[in-house]
Formats: structure tokens, sequence, C-alpha cells
């Protein structure tokens, strides 16, 4: 990245100070400022849709036809239902997290001899939103959405059960699931930042 | 005879009832608008919630004020705290009195002259107001019984009583030219010349700017504000209305009355073309002092603020001998052409 490289006197010559050049540029300065549309986002009437990598509440993603093969094997031990979160209670959410007690999960055997979900809750009141759970998941349930009012008028309210996640994790994806994973909104914005990658095909 | 006194003074109330509502709505209104222009100028949007452009952000304001909690410091002088209040706002309206709207005209077979006072040493009296406003920063500082107060209070002092010798001997160009310490007197000496007095006066002109700026409290000579080192200066103990009070003699009225003034100096007051009949004068005065205004707070919101040693440092080092070698130049030219 280039600097530009600004050169400054220490003292202005006799024209400038007679004639306040220095005052005048300043003007222009806020005139164009004055002149130009706000930047403003006037927060409760319109809002900014986030990246979709953002941090926000979280959700479950759910068994809905799109989970890749390789968690098909899955069924032979967990008792699982169309729809519902696809949690398998591994713990590997609570391992990874700073502030382990926000998660409750609690699975318990069924007759048949498969596992079965019984209890997951988060505790977003201790939640740092660092999203170490959601890298932990290695079923691709746990997912972070794009939802950030997250205030409420009792601390009872910010406990999400798993019904709560289910429904989160399916709004986001039927929103903005094809939506590609970048931070970047186009190809040409990435290789502006971080020119262009050789050794990727 | 006596007749005519109760006639005379009858009309005079009555200008005093026009003026002074007016002015002190169009300085609380400038509230509104200076908001408005800060923001745009950092790219906000300023006061939008109250009302269609937030056009009723004033009386929220003035709601807000009325009905806070006053608190009096412990040990704050009673009588000189509340006697500052009056000391601040009464010099400002005054200066009001001074400030002629329009040409006279006829009415009823009466000459009636749009300014509320037609004084013979009118800019005189303008000066003497300035320098009074002091009373009330001094007096809020002392009474306050507060060190930031205190501090505020004596930085403005110091500015104004460098700032008025300034300014006195800015405008002696003027009033050598036009002969005459009559606000209206000066307006009609442009007006038979045909030409205004900032192309006589350029220098007396900017010389007139700074001093309006110093006295009225604008950036960059706002040390009495100061906000990051004196929380607000001499008006931190006051509170609710009272609080008002003060920025609106210092920042509006007085700026609304400085700059009809430095219209009625340099700009030649009314004169204008006529493009709306018999109002145009009105509208000529107007939009002069407007613009005026406009341009104060377009620095206030551009500028940084000099330290406080630097303003009077300039004032007495440069501005004044520049003053004053204008006068002797506007002097000598005019005694010799």
């Amino acid at each position: 990245m280039r600097v530009k490289k600004v050169f400054r006197k220490d003292y202005l010559t006799l024209l400038e100070s007679v004639l306040f050049l220095d005052f005048l540029k300043g003007l222009s300065v806020t005139l164009k400022n004055l002149l130009r549309k706000p930047i403003t986002t006037q927060y409760p009437k319109e809002k900014l849709t986030p990246p979709k990598r953002f941090r926000g509440a979280h959700g479950h993603f759910v068994w809905d036809g799109t989970e890749p093969p390789s968690l098909k094997a899955i069924e032979k031990f967990m008792s699982y239902e169309k729809a519902k979160s696809r949690c398998v209670a591994c713990y590997m959410c609570q391992t990874a997290c700073p502030m382990p007690t926000l998660f409750r999960i609690e699975a318990v055997q069924t007759p048949d001899g498969k596992k079965k979900v019984t209890r997951f809750e988060m505790n977003l009141l201790n939640c740092l939103f660092c999203g170490l759970c959601v890298d932990a998941c290695p079923v691709g349930c746990l997912t972070m959405t794009d939802i950030y009012e997250l205030a409420s008028y009792s601390r009872r309210d910010e406990v999400f059960s798993v019904e709560q996640l289910e429904e989160r994790g399916k709004d986001y994806k039927a929103r903005r699931g094809d939506e590609p994973e970048r931070i970047w909104p186009n190809d040409e914005e990435r290789k502006r930042l971080w020119g262009e990658i050789k050794w990727s095909g | 005879m006596e007749r005519e006194l109760i006639e005379s003074l009858l009309f005079t109330v009555l200008k005093v009832l026009v003026v002074v509502p007016v002015a002190l709505g169009v300085g609380a209104y400038l509230t509104w608008f200076e908001r408005k222009l800060a923001g745009h100028i950092q790219n906000r949007m300023g006061p939008t919630v109250v009302g269609p452009f937030g056009l009723l952000q004033p009386l929220a304001d003035a709601l807000k004020l009325a009905t806070k909690e006053s608190v009096i410091p412990r040990g704050a002088d009673r009588p000189v705290y509340y006697l500052a209040i009056l000391l601040a706002l009464v010099p400002s309206v005054l200066l009001l009195a001074l400030i002629p709207w329009g040409p006279a005209f006829e009415l009823g077979g009466r000459v009636i002259k749009p300014i509320i006072s037609d004084v013979n040493v009118a800019l005189l009296l303008a000066f003497a107001f300035g320098s009074l406003s002091v009373y009330g920063t001094i007096f809020s500082g002392w009474a306050s019984n507060s060190k930031y107060a205190f501090i505020g209070s004596m930085r403005k002092a110091a500015v104004v009583i460098a700032y008025e010798v300034v300014l006195g001997f800015s405008v002696l160009g003027v009033v050598l030219l036009a002969g005459t310490l009559s606000t209206v007197g000066i307006v009609q000496a442009q007006i038979e010349r045909g030409v205004w007095f900032i192309l006589y006066q350029p220098v007396a002109f900017v010389l007139y700017m700074f001093c309006m700026l110093a006295e009225s409290g604008r950036v960059p000579f706002d040390v009495q504000e100061a906000e990051a080192e004196l929380v607000t200066g001499y008006n931190v103990e006051y509170g609710g209305m009272k609080f008002g009070a003060f920025p609106l003699a210092e920042w509006y009225l007085n700026v609304i009355a400085l700059s009809a003034i430095a219209v009625v100096l340099f700009f030649g007051g009314w004169s204008g073309p006529s493009i709306l009949g018999p109002l145009s004068p009105y509208f000529w005065f107007l939009v002069k002092t407007f613009g005026l205004v406009f341009f104060t707070m377009w620095l206030h919101w551009t500028l940084p603020r000099f330290q406080a040693k630097d303003i009077t440092d300039v004032a007495w080092k440069i501005l004044l001998p520049v003053a004053i070698a204008n006068v002797v130049v506007t002097a000598v030219v005019k005694y010799f052409f």
C-alpha cells in the first residue's frame, strides 16, 4: 500500500497569512462535506444486512436432506426426526466454549440402543460470540445467524431452547443459505485487498 | 407636546414587542439550524425525530430545560448568581435596539423608522453593551463558587478586554468615512455613495469578524467554553433554563446583533435591488445578516480552538497595530483626497 507523504511548512508565507488561504482551504473542506449526502443509517427505521459470516445469535441446522452424505451413517446410532436439530450431543461445543456453563446438553439412550438428545439450551447472557462452538461442531449443526437484536425483558428469555435454535437455523438457511460464504462483496474487492492467489486453482 | 411623547412611547413599545420576541424565537431556532449544519458538515443528519426535519426540536429542548431540576451549588452567592443571568441576557437584547431593519416610511401622515432607538451615538452604545455583557460572564463565574466556571469567566474577561479595543479601532475607519456614529446615518452614507464600505475597508471588516467571533465566544476564540478543559466554562454550575439562557444570549442573540451591525457598517444595511417592492429593504437586510450568521457557524464547525494565551497575544500584538494603521491610513486618505 502506498502512503501519501504530506509536506507541511512550519510557517505560512506572507500571502497565505494575509489572504487566510489556510482558512479558506478548511472552509472548502467543510462546505464539500456539507453538500454531501449524510452516511447515517437511521437505525430503528432502516437496518443494514450483516455479511453472511456475521457472528450473531446461534441457530441449529436441521435434518432437511441437504446434509452431506457422510452424516447418513449417524442414522444407525442416533434417534432423529426430519426437520429436527442435527445435534448428536457430542459436547464438542461445550468443550470448545470459553464459558462452558453456557451450554446445557443432555441425552438419553432409547430402548433400541440409539442416542436421543433431550435437551440443548444456550444461555446467551454468558456468550461472547467468539464462534468457537460453531467451529467445533462435527455434524455441521450449530451455526451463527445474522440476527443481532437480542434484547429482551427478562433474563429467562435469553436462554434459548433447542426449538428456538432450530427455528432460527431454518429461518437463516431460508434467507441466506444460497449466498456464498465470503466476507467480500465480490471477487474484485478480494483481489484488491489480497491480490491474486497464485497457488489455488 | 404631551400627546407626541405618549405616541412616540407607544410606537417604541410596539417596536420592542415585535423585535424582541422575534429575535428570541429566531435565536431559539438558530440552535436547530446550528445542529443541522454541524450534523451535515460531519456527514450526520442532525435532529430529525421531533417534527418534520426536527423542526420542533427547539420547543422540545425548551420543555426539557424548563422541567429540569435547578441545583444551586453550596457557597454560591445567590443574588449575584441570579443577577448574572440578567446581565448576560440584557445587553444582547439591548443591542437589537440599535439596528435599523429598513428605511423610514410614512404611515397615516406619520414618519415611522423601523429602528427602536435612532440615537446619534448608536455605535458607541453598541460597544458599551458589548462590554457590559462581560459582567454576566464574570458574575456567573464568580458566583458559582466553582473553579472551572471561574477560570472560564476570567478567560472570557481577558478576551473581551483585548478585543473591545480592537473592535473600537476597526470600526473607526468606517466612522471616518461616513462622518457619523448613527447606524441609520452610516447606511445612508453608503446608499448615497452607491458603494458598500467593505470595498473601502476590507481590513477593518476582517478585524471586525475576528472581534465578533471573540465577543460572542465562537470558535476559534471559545476558550471560555473549551469543553475539553473546562466542561462548559462559566455556566457549568447553572441548571435548567438558566443554563439555556447563556448560550442563547452569547452564541445566538449576540451573533445576530453583531452580524446585523456588521451588515450596517460594511454591507450597506438594507440597500439592494428592489425585488419585493416595499419589503425588499427588510429582505436584503435579513439575507445579509443571516449570511453572516451562517458564515460564523460555518467557521465554528471548521476551525480548531486557539490557546488562551495565543488569543490575547494575537489581539494585542497583531490585530491592534493593524487596526491603528488602518485608522491612520483612512484618516490621511480621507483628509487629502
